[in-house]
């Protein structure tokens, strides 16, 4: 079925759902620069760069705050039925795991705000590989928002099994490392938690994607297995 | 998909394709109506079940009306009118012949747009069938009205003032007046062409509250316009267009995930 949301006889409707919509690609642009600055200060310890990271947090946070506000007007005065309810329930959970994504980003630079030594660098570059990866995959999902890309949207879930894989790689090989160096344990545990940072984004850009299914199909395939998703595409 | 279906839920949904003789009110079986030369409805096949509130839905002209008053034979007393097909009502084809139209009427109440009281008082008016059938008992009388009233949420507005003029009432009591009066006669089923386009939105409320309580008694069948209200009151929703059935389907469903596009303009206010 089609989903223009430009056809309605409202055109003042079309606008709302149009500009909701912006807001949303807005914050999520926001948010994949936020990452991407995060990932930069932390493979080339820009110190000043993650403290802009810090500090831009805030926008992300009220972007969430407005983007609700609108939902809620739309919700009220409009009553919407259908692929425009999905949408803007879709809308609502999206921007709750764009918020998370940004609070996700913050802590990554927060954790580049220190210096590292040179022998745990193949650990930084390592990561920073896994970061470029989660990266990709906020930006794929973002890009299957736009277009309400099923498909794609489909390809991003079916990838995050990549992510939890190199989560795996990457902590087994810093727990190594802090078994040879129990010393540096404090300092590597941070970049522990960034690991754990990037599953989670990972996680999260695995729920868009299920957002997007839902209002594309009206399918919910939360808690389902890739074979039956498939299946039911 | 896993979710852990709430009670409610699994109560109300039904197979609207494969209802058993029990759960089924109403049964239309390919239907078509012509005024004159021109179709109105066309091949419509669909089982109303029982003791729900199904909701007719479509633009001015699609036919949802007309559907709705084959249902008691309304249509016969328009000119140029062919019906074709068959309605049961209790394994009782509707339109066979030798069918009693009014013994048919009296077990399918109407209540119409514009509230309808007779000139009368508001007690006469919900005896008005009953007087018809001949009964005068004055305790039976009483015990109706009261009981009507009760079930049609007007009897303690009017409990004092039984014997004024029904047209004192508003425009919300004047309706729930009427559907007392269509209840006094204990039909199987109850039609509502539109019943609350001609009352403010609290008097809708109203309405809408006492048609929930109603389904528990009746079959009631609702046409309306407003999409919202079908979305309220109805478990089962027909979405009509141009004279034929497009989908019918249980409300929760019509409204989240239709399946049709035609009916996902129409209730999103899109150009069809």
């Amino acid at each position: 079925m089609e989903h223009n949301i430009n056809k309605h006889i409202s055109g003042r409707f079309n606008l709302e759902l149009e500009n909701v919509r912006n807001h949303v690609l807005n914050m999520g642009g926001l948010v994949e620069q936020q990452l991407n600055s995060a990932l930069d200060a932390l493979s080339k310890n820009d110190a000043e760069l993650a403290k802009k990271v810090c500090d831009n947090d805030y926008k992300v946070n009220a972007m969430e705050v407005s983007i609700d506000e609108e939902c809620a007007r739309i919700i009220a005065r409009r009553q919407p039925a259908a692929s425009d309810l999905r949408l803007v329930i879709a809308i609502t959970k999206t921007i709750v795991d764009l918020e998370r994504i940004g609070d996700e980003a913050q802590r990554i630079a927060k954790v580049a705000l220190a210096e590292f030594h040179t022998d745990q660098q193949h650990l930084l570059v390592n990561i920073e590989t896994m970061g470029r990866l989660v990266l990709t995959m906020l930006h794929d999902v973002l890009d299957a928002f736009a277009r309400m890309d099923v498909q794609r949207a489909f390809m991003v879930h079916k990838n995050d099994v990549k992510i939890d894989h190199e989560y795996e790689v990457q902590t087994q090989q810093i727990m190594q490392f802090m078994m040879q160096a129990p010393n540096t344990i404090p300092k590597v545990m941070d970049l522990m938690w960034v690991v754990r940072s990037l599953e989670r984004i990972g996680d999260r850009c695995q729920n868009i994607a299920e957002y997007i299914i839902y209002f594309v199909n009206g399918k919910d395939i939360r808690h389902t297995s890739t074979d039956d998703i498939e299946k039911t595409l | 998909m896993i979710s852990i279906a709430l009670q409610q839920d699994v109560a109300m949904k039904l197979d609207l394709n494969n209802l058993t003789d029990e759960q089924k009110a109403l049964q239309i079986k390919n239907l078509n109506l012509f005024y004159g030369d021109k179709q109105a409805l066309k091949d419509i096949n669909m089982s109303i079940p029982k003791g729900q509130v199904t909701a007719f839905i479509g633009p001015s002209g699609c036919g949802k009306s007309t559907l709705l008053r084959c249902i008691n034979r309304m249509n016969d007393l328009v000119e140029n009118c062919k019906v074709e097909g068959e309605i049961f009502l209790n394994a009782q084809n509707i339109y066979a012949k030798g069918i009693d139209v009014a013994a048919l009427r009296r077990n399918v109440g109407m209540v119409f747009q514009r509230p309808n009281p007779f000139p009368k008082s508001i007690y006469e008016n919900v005896v008005y069938g009953l007087r018809l059938q001949g009964i005068k008992e004055k305790r039976k009388l009483d015990e109706v009205v009261e009981h009507s009233l009760r079930s049609a949420a007007l009897w303690d507005e009017v409990k004092d003032r039984l014997h004024d003029s029904a047209f004192g009432l508003s425009g919300g009591q004047q309706q729930r007046l009427v559907i007392a009066r269509s209840i006094a006669i204990e039909p199987e089923v109850l039609l509502l062409d539109e019943p609350t386009s001609a009352l403010d939105p609290i008097s809708t409320l109203v309405i809408e509250e006492l048609i929930n309580d109603l389904k528990n008694k009746y079959t009631v069948v609702i046409v309306t316009h407003n999409m919202q209200q079908a979305a309220r009151v109805s478990d089962q929703t027909a979405f009509m267009h141009m004279g034929e059935l497009i989908e019918y389907t249980d409300t929760n469903t019509l409204f989240t995930t239709p399946d049709k596009k035609k009916t996902e303009d129409y209730i999103t206010g899109r150009y069809g």
